[in-house]
Order: C-alpha cells, then sequence, then structure tokens
C-alpha cells in the first residue's frame, strides 16, 4: 500500500488490498473496544438460535478493514476526506479470511473514487462499498 | 434502565454525548481491528474508531435490542481526529419502517469537535425483530 497523496490512479486500477482472520478472540475484543455485545457476536449459544446458527463478527469491524485499507492507500486524505457507502451483505464468521480489495472507478481532478469489496474465503461478499476521496 | 433502541420513534434526538480519545482506548481500538496503517499517518485515530466511540456512547444511552443487524453504513471523515482529544457525539432516528416481522431503523450521527466543528458524518441502517420490542 503506498500511504502517498502524490501518487496518480487510473480508472481500473486496484486499491487497497489487505487480508485479516476473523476468530471468535478478534470479535470478543472488538466487542470490548466498541462496547457493543450483542449477543449475536459474542454469546454462541444465543447465536446458534439465529439465522447465522453461531457468531458473527460485527459489522463494522469488518468495516474497519476496508477503512484500514483506505487508510494504507490514500494516507491522511483518507482521514480528513474520505466517504464511504457501504452495504453489509453477508457474515462474517470465526474462521474465516476477509479480503479486502478495491478498484477505481472514476478519477477527476483530486477526486478518486473506487469500489470495495470485503470477501471471504469462499469468495462470498460481505460487504460492498463506494468510497470516495480528495487528494 | 435505559430504553432500548427497539423503542425509540422516527425523531428521536439522543441527549448529546461527549467522549475521549484516549490513548488508552485507542490503543484498544488498534489492537482489536489490528490496524496497520494508521501509525504511518501520524498521531491520528482510525476513522472507523470515531464511529466506534460515539457508537458505544449511545448504546450506553440505548441499547440494541437482541438480534440486531447492522446492514448499511454511511460515513464521511472531514477531517482527522487527534489521539487524546475530546469530541462530541449528537444522533438521531432518521427513518423506522416495518415490513415482514421485522423493523428497519436509520440512525444518523455526527461527531462534532469543542469547536462544534464536525469531524465526523454518517448514517447507520439496522434491521432487528418487531419481537424484540416485546422484550425491550
Amino acid at each position: 500500500m503506498s500511504a502517498q497523496s502524490s501518487v496518480s490512479y487510473a480508472v481500473g486500477q486496484n486499491v487497497a488490498f489487505l487480508t485479516r482472520q476473523i476468530t471468535q478472540d478478534t470479535i470478543n475484543r472488538y466487542a470490548e473496544a466498541s462496547g457493543d455485545h450483542n449477543p449475536l457476536h459474542v454469546d454462541p449459544e444465543f447465536a446458534a438460535t439465529t439465522q447465522f446458527r453461531g457468531p458473527i463478527a460485527h459489522g463494522m469491524l469488518v468495516l474497519a478493514y476496508v477503512s484500514e485499507g483506505l487508510t494504507g492507500e490514500f494516507g491522511e486524505a483518507w482521514l480528513k476526506s474520505g466517504r464511504l457507502k457501504a452495504r453489509f451483505r453477508g457474515a462474517a464468521k470465526p474462521g474465516d479470511t476477509i479480503t479486502i480489495s478495491g478498484r477505481v472507478t472514476h478519477v477527476d481532478g483530486a477526486n478518486t473514487k473506487c469500489d470495495i469489496l470485503a470477501r471471504n474465503q469462499l469468495d462470498e461478499v460481505l460487504i460492498s462499498a463506494a468510497a470516495e476521496v480528495r487528494r | 434502565m435505559p430504553p432500548s433502541l427497539a423503542t425509540l420513534e422516527k425523531g428521536y434526538r439522543f441527549a448529546p454525548v461527549e467522549f475521549d480519545l484516549s490513548h488508552e482506548w485507542v490503543r484498544s481500538y488498534v489492537n482489536a481491528v489490528a490496524d496497520q496503517a494508521i501509525s504511518g499517518v501520524g498521531a491520528y485515530a482510525p476513522p472507523m474508531s470515531l464511529a466506534a466511540l460515539a457508537i458505544r456512547a449511545l448504546l450506553e444511552q440505548s441499547p440494541l435490542p437482541p438480534g440486531s443487524i447492522h446492514v448499511g453504513q454511511e460515513l464521511s471523515f472531514l477531517r482527522p481526529a487527534a489521539i487524546g482529544e475530546r469530541l462530541y457525539a449528537r444522533a438521531e432516528v432518521l427513518s423506522r419502517t416495518g415490513r415482514q416481522g421485522w423493523v428497519m431503523m436509520g440512525v444518523r450521527l455526527a461527531v462534532m469537535d469543542a469547536a462544534e466543528i464536525v469531524v465526523m458524518d454518517g448514517r447507520a441502517t439496522i434491521t432487528f425483530p418487531v419481537d424484540a420490542m416485546v422484550a425491550a
């Protein structure tokens, strides 16, 4: 990842790539930090009774990986001008490997737009997002 | 006991909350999300941590009902937030609709600095089962 605001981008260019492992410990640590102790995330017994049949990661945890990828790509510009519109389309579960990948869709002067996906090891899309940054 | 989010109607405004981006909390957040990029930018908090901490403060007012699912999130980051900074969050229920036994709720969340300059603005969309309202 570049984190260089002087880098020029082209439509179709791949950006913001990273991978992360999800474990129940990861989820529990995020629950502690965020204060979101929804039993769907931290109570396997409760989560087993839901449509997910087990605990799932917080959507904001996976979205944090998306933002990390964009921070790595665009540096401080992401922190002061980043815009993100995300749809949570699937759930990350303990044991999953999450891959964040992005593609530049539009470049107009200082504005760069990207489509971002978070996928699991089965190539299922967990988050689709549109990001925009002014560099 | 604070009212559950499940009981809130459209137009409900949360009481403003203030919070500190303390070194200790930011460190725990960065460890939780294993953020390896933020240290390369400067002494700033990860932008998503603003949303996480603001939501944390708001959930202390109105806990999420069991079985809630976060279905969408929009965020605009308007300036970097320094570690150690004191910030304020305001939130409002923008929409609330029901369909097939589930409630869909949109919540606007804005984070401001001491000068009331918006640092982050966003909207969360969550859904939860109608029977969570009974439990609440």
